[in-house]
């Protein structure tokens, strides 16, 4: 046997091996694929049916007759029209950012400075200090709505959407101050420490070299405090009944429903313009978020 | 800081000590507004509903007089509040059930290493990540008596017999509205299983696989006491969640068919809000807090556990 004919045929032998794995490797994705679908189809259809209902006209919604998924009439923008013109959605959407912004503003004013102080300052009981500031996110709204609704009508707040900043910063600021924390932790000391040396003052140390390059931490407790603030509803329904002063997701599900008739184009198209914004906004996040509150079982 | 000492002179301990009460202050009165705020409007608002449980206050009257536990007497008679309180178990223990199974079934695909599983992993979260009453509008419309998205698949594919009108009949209803919580909190599950997934230390997988051990044993030995701890916590966050959301049955049925969907939420926001009555209402949802209790005792244990690492 020649020494050529050896080598192709360890050449070939190769080659079949290489091929066997990359039959392997396609069969397993293929197999992670198809035990994905059902998943898939499960999570993400019901938000597709919503983009196709919002977008439908009435005639092709009602019509019993066609195959529902897809469009038998051009694709119409009158159902978002129709919010605008019709219903409080630019008030919905305006008060929706405005408590937004003023919750995480809240949020960051009175979580940041706590934050810092249980993660650096060393202070006495600090552990339980930050554990009984936590518990604030464990006590659910629905052990609190009754007796905040009196709070809130002491406030004279009530039935407007500045009840919703008063309380809704009950249940941002634990999760903040939680995960300021645990940022904080991770910025060197000496960045501090050479800020006291030169003469700074403590707040001056933490204004001028820490938040800078906590900056990430800061913007991730920015939209948590704006996710969570929209994943509220049972708050909004007590405090505020104002047509004009409820944000979006209450606004959306009690002022477009009338009586019984549901007028599925608008809500839909109602609900999807915020939802999805949020829900992207959210999934960055994601990762941050759950080791935020499961952190302690991974060490 | 020893420098610090040093130049500004003076007897060291008592430097020392000053330092000490100068960083004291400053941290406690950068603590402050954080504990004053959870006080003023944690704090107070829960003794105050402790109050309100024991005493017969409601809107329209403002004296309110102390009535014991009469108010739990009351509704612990009352039989649609017994219904309540078991539906909103039946409710938690089931949706718990299923968002695990199908949460750690979705967990083990999404860490296989395919192409694009970033991006289906961002897809597969949506209903974690819309806004709660988006969704539950979304599966309303879904299950319409009329137009149902689900009737109409499942009838063609031979799923479903006839035309279910899942909200309005007794024994569907409580099964739609478990399934959209299921839905929402899946993916939930399936995302804390992964960050447990990816804590599993690869050598000791390796050791394993070197010592001999079946993908059994290793599941059992290696994998499976890695994850529980995360997974227990996840499940504790979600009943959490669970117990305390009002908004899926609120906008699905408010609790009908005949009080089939009930929970203590809805039950607490009629009897409370809608019909003023606020020692009632706040003494219903007081019972779940011996549910809550356990919940968040081990959940608080855990996080000392972070703290003390």
């Amino acid at each position: 046997m020649s020494g050529v004919g050896m080598l192709g045929r360890q050449a070939a032998l190769v080659e079949a091996g290489a091929r066997r794995a990359q039959a392997r490797v396609t069969r397993r994705h293929l197999l992670v694929y198809l035990g994905l679908v059902p998943f898939f189809f499960i999570t993400v259809f019901p938000v597709i049916w919503m983009g196709i209902t919002a977008f439908k006209t009435d005639a092709d919604l009602v019509n019993p007759t066609v195959f529902p998924f897809w469009f038998h009439q051009p694709p119409t923008l009158e159902h978002f029209t129709y919010l605008f013109q019709h219903t409080y959605y630019g008030d919905w959407i305006t008060n929706t950012l405005v408590i937004a912004a003023c919750v995480s503003l809240i949020t960051l004013l009175v979580g940041v400075p706590a934050g810092y102080s249980l993660a650096r300052l060393g202070l006495p009981g600090a552990e339980n200090m930050g554990i009984a500031i936590f518990l604030g996110y464990l006590i659910p709204p629905i052990l609190l709505f009754i007796p905040l609704s009196r709070v809130v009508a002491l406030t004279h707040l009530i039935d407007t959407k500045w009840a919703l900043v008063l309380v809704y910063p009950t249940f941002t600021i634990p999760y903040c101050t939680w995960l300021l924390s645990g940022f904080f932790k991770t910025v060197p000391k000496e960045i501090e420490e050479a800020a006291l040396v030169d003469g700074c003052g403590r707040l001056g140390a933490l204004i001028r070299t820490v938040l800078p390059v906590s900056f990430a931490g800061i913007l991730t407790a920015v939209i948590f405090a704006f996710t969570l603030t929209m994943q509220d509803f049972l708050y909004s329904l007590v405090f505020v009944s104002v047509s004009d002063q409820k944000p979006v997701p209450l606004g959306v599900a009690s002022d477009l429903i009338r009586g019984d008739v549901y007028f599925w184009g608008s809500l839909m198209a109602g609900a999807l313009l915020v939802g999805v914004p949020v829900a992207i906004l959210y999934s960055f996040f994601l990762d941050q978020f759950i080791s935020g509150i499961t952190s302690a079982a991974v060490k | 800081m020893a420098n610090v000492e040093f130049l500004s002179g003076g007897h060291p301990a008592t430097r020392h000590r000053a330092f000490t009460r100068e960083r004291l202050i400053f941290g406690y009165s950068l603590l402050a507004p954080a504990i004053v705020y959870m006080v003023l409007l944690v704090g107070i608002p829960f003794f105050f509903s402790l109050y309100l449980a024991l005493s017969d206050a409601s809107v329209g009257n403002q004296v309110a007089r102390y009535v014991g536990l009469s108010n739990f007497v009351a509704i612990f008679q009352d039989s649609t509040f017994r219904q309540a309180l078991r539906n909103t178990i039946v409710f938690t223990v089931v949706a718990g059930i299923f968002k695990i199974m199908l949460g750690t079934l979705m967990a083990f695909l999404l860490v296989q290493d395919v192409r694009g599983k970033k991006l289906i992993r961002s897809l597969v979260v949506i209903p974690w990540t819309l806004p709660v009453a988006v969704s539950a509008l979304a599966w309303k419309w879904m299950y319409d008596p009329q137009f149902s998205a689900i009737n109409y698949v499942g009838t063609r594919l031979h799923l479903i017999q006839g035309w279910p009108n899942w909200l309005g009949e007794p024994g569907l209803a409580m099964a739609a509205v478990i399934s959209v919580n299921v839905w929402r909190g899946f993916p939930f599950a399936a995302i804390v299983l992964m960050a447990g997934l990816s804590a599993v230390p690869l050598e000791l997988l390796d050791a394993g696989k070197v010592d001999g051990a079946t993908f059994f044993l290793r599941y059992r030995y290696i994998i499976v006491p890695v994850i529980a701890p995360i997974l227990f916590v996840g499940l504790l966050f979600d009943t959490v969640f669970t117990l305390s959301d009002i908004s899926i049955v609120y906008l699905l049925t408010f609790g009908g068919p005949m009080g089939t969907t009930e929970i203590l939420p809805t039950k607490a926001f009629e009897i409370g809000i809608q019909a003023g009555a606020l020692g009632r209402g706040a003494a219903i949802s007081l019972v779940l807090f011996p549910i809550l209790l356990p919940v968040v005792y081990f959940l608080l244990r855990n996080l000392r556990r972070r703290e003390t690492v």
